[in-house]
């Protein structure tokens, strides 16, 4: 790299330590979508050096729960079925083989059962593909409802990363969408709570995905028009009929 | 003993035993990046728990060719906790003087031990005004823009600083 292709070489040391900003950020980043290989190079060199350097330092143990917590959810999260459903295929397969060594006609039995069973999981499938459509429908309509509002929420202790918005056209209902949200504690979930007068009123629980991401419906008739927004708490799996638990998100 | 990348490729099939060993292999190592980032430990424990659950849900993008185990991990690590950190920022800004007393409490109370072994030697052996500006954007997460107005240096003044230490470092951890 004898050659310099400043300021270029400049923005892409700075990147990778996440320093870069205003014109300077526009102008690198327009200019790494070329696909400049150099500047790759740069930011992952940095990175990288950045890394080890991190590394170097002596060892500190972490708090030993925090092991603990992560092997624990680990193992909920590939214990049910997933695991078990191969082999139990690989035994189904199996099983289906052997009879056809045997018998024709019971062959044509599985066949049937297995069509059968195909194309319940076909309607099924189609079924949510149409739930799925309607919710988007839904979705798309609430967009462009020119009297949708926007409230936005904004992390707090119980998730401070978190950030979410509650799209809301009165009279038709609205939708929270989360992200960034920790998993809530065992038995627990995130409940959202409207103001109706001064007192909190219930308007859905929900668990965010493995992403942090979540979606709730809000129906018209949670809360009074016009909208306003309590907060997100964390409540026990069952609800609560007003918020007892610590504070997710809140209105900025 | 498997290598990191092994191990990150056994993350993603699921594999229980080879997330504990990403964990204890990783953990130590990281966490004093996070403690230096966010002093108070409990803070600290729980960054570190997202980070290493969130780089087991991701584990099936890792590319070896993109990033090594180590700026893939310590990437995600910085990231996270200065996230958490601005979070807690804004909070401690509107928050009661309690909270405010709570928070500088925690910082009196940083182990001694944590500062130097974060500090580690090639972030020591640069210049001081390098070193500054490079420890405000790594450890502070702060942009050219914002550690031009801490330090009351001009732009140009900074972008330099910070691209020698970040060239300087280069050098001195250049993979053997």
């Amino acid at each position: 790299m004898s050659v310099t292709h400043e300021p270029f070489d400049t923005f892409a040391a700075l990147h990778a330590v996440g320093a870069l900003d205003g014109d300077d950020l526009r102008m690198f980043e327009a200019h790494l979508a070329t696909g400049c290989a150099r500047c790759a190079t740069i930011v992952r060199q940095t990175e990288q050096a950045l890394a080890r350097a991190a590394m170097a330092g002596p060892p500190e143990p972490p708090p030993s729960d925090v092991r603990e917590r992560l092997v624990k959810r680990a193992a909920a999260a590939t214990a049910p079925g997933r695991r078990r459903w191969i082999p139990l295929t690989v035994g189904i397969v199996a099983a289906a083989i052997a009879a056809g060594a045997f018998s024709a006609a019971y062959v044509a039995a599985r066949y049937e059962a297995r069509l059968g069973q195909m194309a319940r999981e076909a309607s099924a499938a189609k079924e949510r593909l149409a739930r799925t459509e309607a919710d988007l429908r839904e979705e798309l309509a609430l967009l462009r409802d020119p009297t949708t509002r926007m409230v936005e929420l904004r992390g707090e202790a119980a998730a401070p990363g978190a950030v979410a918005r509650v799209l809301w056209a009165d009279g038709a209902g609205g939708l929270l969408l989360a992200t960034r949200l920790p998993p809530p504690p065992p038995g627990k979930v995130y409940a959202l709570w409207t103001l109706d007068g001064n007192a909190p009123r219930p308007a859905g629980v929900f668990v965010p995905d493995d992403g942090g991401r979540a979606t709730l419906k809000v129906a018209a008739e949670a809360t009074g028009a016009p909208l306003r927004v309590l907060s997100v708490t964390v409540e026990p799996e069952g609800g609560a009929a007003a918020p007892t638990g610590a504070i997710a998100l809140a209105p900025r | 003993m498997s290598n990191g990348a092994d191990l990150i490729h056994q993350m993603a099939e699921g594999d229980a035993e080879a997330f504990a060993r990403f964990y204890d292999r990783y953990a130590p190592l990281i966490y004093p990046l996070i403690l230096r980032i966010l002093p108070d430990p409990a803070d600290a424990g729980e960054c570190l728990q997202d980070v290493f659950w969130e780089s087991r849900q991701r584990a099936r993008t890792y590319d070896a060719a993109r990033a090594t185990p180590d700026a893939w991990l310590v990437t995600r690590a910085r990231a996270r906790a200065i996230e958490r950190m601005r979070s807690t920022r804004r909070r401690r800004e509107s928050a009661p003087l309690g909270a405010a007393r709570a928070a500088s409490a925690a910082l009196l109370e940083r182990p001694p031990s944590v500062e130097r072994s974060v500090l580690m030697r090639a972030f020591e052996r640069l210049p001081d005004p390098q070193r500054e500006a490079l420890e405000l954007a790594y450890y502070g997460g702060l942009t050219q823009t914002e550690i031009t107005a801490r330090l009351k240096q001009p732009l140009g003044t900074v972008k330099t600083r910070l691209r020698l230490a970040l060239d300087r470092l280069r050098e001195m951890v250049k993979p053997a």
